[in-house]
């Protein structure tokens, strides 16, 4: 079938390995070129000055394009096909960012500048910031954290300072769920705090009577997405909240889900007190091969002089830099990822009313529908509604064929479609959890569920090695060993571990 | 918008899901959390409405200020190239290359890039990046705590305040300790005493004031009473500069701004992170390594997995994540577009025209505190305020600098700037601090 999302005919194929710069490299050639000094030359005096030249490549400008442009060949991408990376949100990322992003003094401000020079930076951060506090229904909000985690770890940071002011200094429990994702146990280990798990019922929801049992009198806060990691809306959120509440904790909103419910809840009527957003993924900007992103952090009013800064804030006449009185310090050297808040406000204000109260309606749509046709071909974890995305499991055919998530990943590599996340969350087994997102058609939805059905078929056949899988591509399995063994992370390195081996 | 459903499209799904609107899809959501009315934000725009709205929003900044600040962000000279590699869209749109099989091109731009900064400052292995400099010299130190054992870190005072507010923010206060110590002549002092308690000694190349020094002898010191030393390097200068591995530190970060990443107004840029190997499983982030596919294929893969969160939760090394990525790729570019010789003259030029400034501020009887020790960047004293300064001459078109003090004003000069502007700058300054 012929879908928008299928990459099969992608020139992917291409069996020779592409030399590395360094390879390309030949003494004396060069592709920059400067002005010549214009100012009288003086002699430099100074011990730190070196006697040579650095070691980089030296390349031709053409030879550099040619080598950057066939990587570039070399990999998947949002632009290129469908990419069901559960938990991540692999949105179409509008063109038009690019150019709002390219705009002059917007690339081009240095960070260091006064506010009086930078009025129309400002207000892109507050204007943003007016759209984030009405999406996740908080007071107020700040652009430091650069990232997610980053975001994560300030929230937390704002429990403790918040907690310490109101001396409750004993209160070192932060509660995350047995499904969360890994950055939540780690940045509340960062930020000073135990790390207590609450299960997950059978149904896929936080264990409420569990959670009863872990709340005590040292309970710091709460962690959660809602929807949480296995894509499923926690109905009892209202009785959660109030659980940590009532023992004098704070809770906190992971918003790697926030996508699934953009205009149809908002965290703040949930009990929640600190929310973060991933702009790069519900906000549609790109990922980028793995940032930057952006993790702007949203608080109800009576944290808002904790948040980090210095934050955005509008006089009569001016926007000025503000910094919280009680603030927990800096996240990032500046105000974070500024040209991410841009292209974001670029989104926001595309999608505007319109497009906002839907966004979630769209994205689940998406992933219910795709549920349903795929739920046909391997099962799904939960026999619940899911919202934005879902997992599915394939440990039946782990045992009837030894089938794993992983081989199933690989082999629709082939045909033209991005793996979803494997083995993920880590409570259910063979996990392959899909989030198609708003943006993909029908028909893309359609293809992948065939598609899977097609491999799925084939990967039983009787003389399968499943090893073979993904059999298209300019390379094969990596093996994972050599390099974790022998540390080859430059180049040299594997040549080296030739020679001696 | 950007929601390609059409109505047959819609009858199709919701009868596939036996729902006649989108409401049916939240019939298990509970009523009284539900948004009735939507959300309170303006109307939608179309891109030809936007094109306006956004070019008239950037017209609010001050056009084309010429810059003179630095402190860790620098007007280096970003070549189209560089720009427009980096924003190819098989890079830009791409996700962590967890699928190494679709992803040899980011994964092999990225094991160039670390391949580079090994290179350039003498290391063994870096990571795949980090948000930026400041946070990048905070997760440096926690290597060092966590090697050592040791609590106590010692840092140069010779930082942009910003990243010693960062350090003091992701360090946690009651473990740790930070001695913050004072230049002096604007250098790191030779005598340094280091003790066993020391975890980390962190120092900037060159100072934040714009001073450099060699600094074997003092790392030479603290590595004797076991101390992880870290060095905080300008990209730009390692051209020219001696390179912090072969002064002998442990872990080299940096501020990559300057290497791949217009100014940004300060995000996002990257933060480089390289070390030596014996370090390798302490290391934040992501690493890719070099392997082989079962063809016996060069294959780049993510390698040492076992340090990050989604694999050790609560154990990992860092909390990181989503990382600076696309500016890495910036990063590698540029410096391969560079070249020695191209790094070398961004370096040689800048410190020429700060020369040359520096003595023409000096005819006009400015006093240049750190007029020897200093290089492409230095501080001035002023008459008037240093605030009222910068804002007199944004007037007259320069930025002139950053705030060091009351009366002081860290000036930072790069390739980019002619001798004209240095010129007008000079004079506009006379101007300013005499009127």
């Amino acid at each position: 079938m012929h879908s928008g999302g299928n990459a099969s005919s992608l020139p992917l194929v291409g069996g020779a390995p592409e030399p590395t710069i360094n390879q390309l490299s030949k003494p004396g050639r060069r592709a920059s070129r400067f002005p010549k000094l214009d100012v009288p030359v003086t002699e430099i005096n100074n011990s730190a000055i070196r006697n040579d030249k650095p070691s980089l490549p030296e390349v031709s400008e053409h030879d550099l394009v040619m080598h950057y442009s066939r990587l570039a060949h070399r990999n998947f991408a949002v632009d290129v096909g469908f990419y069901p990376l559960g938990s991540c949100t692999m949105k179409y990322n509008p063109r038009f960012a690019d150019y709002v992003a390219g705009l002059n003094t917007f690339a081009n401000s240095h960070p260091s500048t006064p506010s009086a020079f930078t009025q129309g930076n400002l207000k892109v951060l507050h204007e943003l910031g007016k759209f984030l506090i009405e999406i996740t229904g908080m007071d107020n909000a700040t652009f430091q954290p650069p990232a997610g985690a980053s975001g994560e770890l300030t929230g937390l940071l704002i429990i403790k300072k918040y907690l310490e002011e109101n001396n409750l200094t004993n209160k070192k429990d932060i509660i995350v769920p047995d499904s969360a994702h890994g950055t939540n146990p780690a940045s509340a280990k960062m930020a000073g705090f135990n790390v207590v798990e609450v299960s997950t019922d059978v149904r896929g929801m936080v264990n409420i009577d569990d959670l009863k049992e872990l709340v005590n009198e040292n309970t710091a806060g709460l962690m959660l997405t809602n929807p949480n990691t296995g894509g499923l809306f926690e109905e009892n959120i209202m009785e959660i909240s109030n659980i940590i509440h009532e023992n004098g904790g704070l809770v906190y909103y992971d918003g790697a889900n926030l996508n699934a419910i953009v205009g149809v809840c908002r965290p703040g009527d949930m009990g929640f007190d600190i929310v973060h957003s991933n702009l790069h993924k519900t906000f549609a900007t790109p990922h980028g091969g793995g940032g930057p992103g952006s993790g702007p952090v949203a608080v109800k009013a009576f944290l808002k002089e904790y948040l980090p800064g210095p934050i955005v804030e509008k006089n009569e006449n001016s926007y000025e830099w503000y910094m919280p009185k009680l603030s927990i310090g800096r996240m990032h050297g500046y105000h974070g990822n500024f040209l991410v808040a841009l292209r974001a406000l670029v989104y926001m204000k595309l999608l505007g009313k319109e497009g906002l109260d839907t966004l979630g309606s769209y994205a689940v749509l998406n992933a219910r529908y795709l549920s349903s046709v795929i739920s046909k071909v391997i099962p799904l974890a939960y026999n619940e509604p899911c919202m934005h995305e879902f997992v599915a499991t394939v440990k039946d055919l782990k045992k009837s064929h030894k089938i794993k998530a992983y081989d199933v990943g690989k082999a629709l590599l082939d045909k033209g479609f991005h793996s979803p996340t494997i083995y993920f969350p880590l409570i259910i087994e063979e996990a392959l959890m899909f989030e198609p997102t708003e943006t993909q058609t029908v028909d893309t939805l359609d293809d992948l569920a065939e598609t899977l059905k097609a491999i799925i078929d084939e990967l039983q056949g009787e003389d399968v090695s499943l090893e073979e899988y993904p059999k298209n591509l300019p390379v094969g399995r990596p093996n994972e060993l050599i390099p974790a063994k022998h540390l080859t992370v430059n180049w040299g390195d594997f040549e080296l571990l030739e020679i001696t081996e | 918008m950007f929601v390609p459903h059409s109505e047959i499209d819609l009858k199709k799904m919701f009868e596939e899901l036996s729902i006649s609107s989108l409401d049916d899809l939240f019939t298990h959501i509970p009523e009284t959390l539900k948004l009735n009315d939507g959300l309170n934000v303006p109307p939608s725009l179309s891109e030809l409405e936007s094109i306006s709205d956004f070019e008239n929003l950037e017209s609010k900044n001050t056009q084309d200020l010429i810059c003179f600040a630095g402190g860790g962000h620098y007007d280096v000279y970003l070549p189209q190239t560089v720009k427009s590699l980096t924003m190819r869209p098989e890079f830009m749109t791409s996700y962590t290359p967890y699928q190494a099989e679709i992803s040899q091109g980011i994964l092999q731009v990225l094991f160039e890039y670390q391949s580079l900064i090994c290179d350039l400052t003498d290391m063994e292995l870096a990571n795949a990046s980090l948000y930026d400099g400041a946070t990048s010299v905070a997760e440096a130190i926690s290597v060092a705590i966590n090697k050592t054992k040791r609590d106590n870190v010692v840092i140069s005072s010779g930082f942009n305040p910003n990243t010693k507010e960062v350090v003091n923010t992701l360090l946690d206060r009651n473990k740790f300790n930070i001695n913050y110590v004072d230049l002096v002549n604007y250098l790191f002092p030779e005598d340094y005493v280091f003790s066993e308690n020391d975890a980390a000694f962190v120092v900037s190349l060159p100072h934040y004031e714009g001073s450099a020094q060699d600094l074997t002898s003092i790392v030479q010191n603290a590595k004797a009473a076991g101390v992880i030393t870290i060095c905080y390097a300008d990209p730009s200068m390692l051209g020219i500069l001696k390179s912090p591995g072969s002064m002998g530190f442990d872990i080299v970060v940096a501020e990559g701004q300057s290497m791949g990443s217009p100014l940004s107004f300060g995000g996002p840029t990257v933060g480089w992170f390289a070390t030596r190997k014996e370090l390798a499983r302490l290391v934040p982030g992501r690493i890719i390594g070099e392997s082989r596919d079962s063809k016996n294929t060069k294959t780049y893969v993510m390698t040492l997995r076992a340090r990050e969160q989604d694999i050790r939760r609560e154990k990992a090394s860092s909390n990181i994540c989503t990382n600076q990525t696309l500016n890495a790729v910036g990063s590698t570019i540029h410096l391969s577009w560079l070249g020695p010789e191209g790094l070398y003259e961004i370096g040689y030029q800048a410190i020429q025209k700060a020369s040359y400034m520096k003595q023409l501020l000096t005819d006009n009887n400015f006093n240049v505190l750190n007029l020897s020790s200093s290089l492409r960047e230095f501080l001035v004293e002023t008459n008037k305020p240093a605030e009222e300064v910068i804002i007199e001459m944004g007037s007259k078109g320069f930025l002139a600098g950053i705030k060091y003090d009351d009366n002081q004003i860290l000036v930072a000069v790069t390739e980019k700037r002619t001798k004209a502007q240095i010129d007008s700058y000079v004079d506009s300054l006379v101007e300013v601090n005499s009127a």
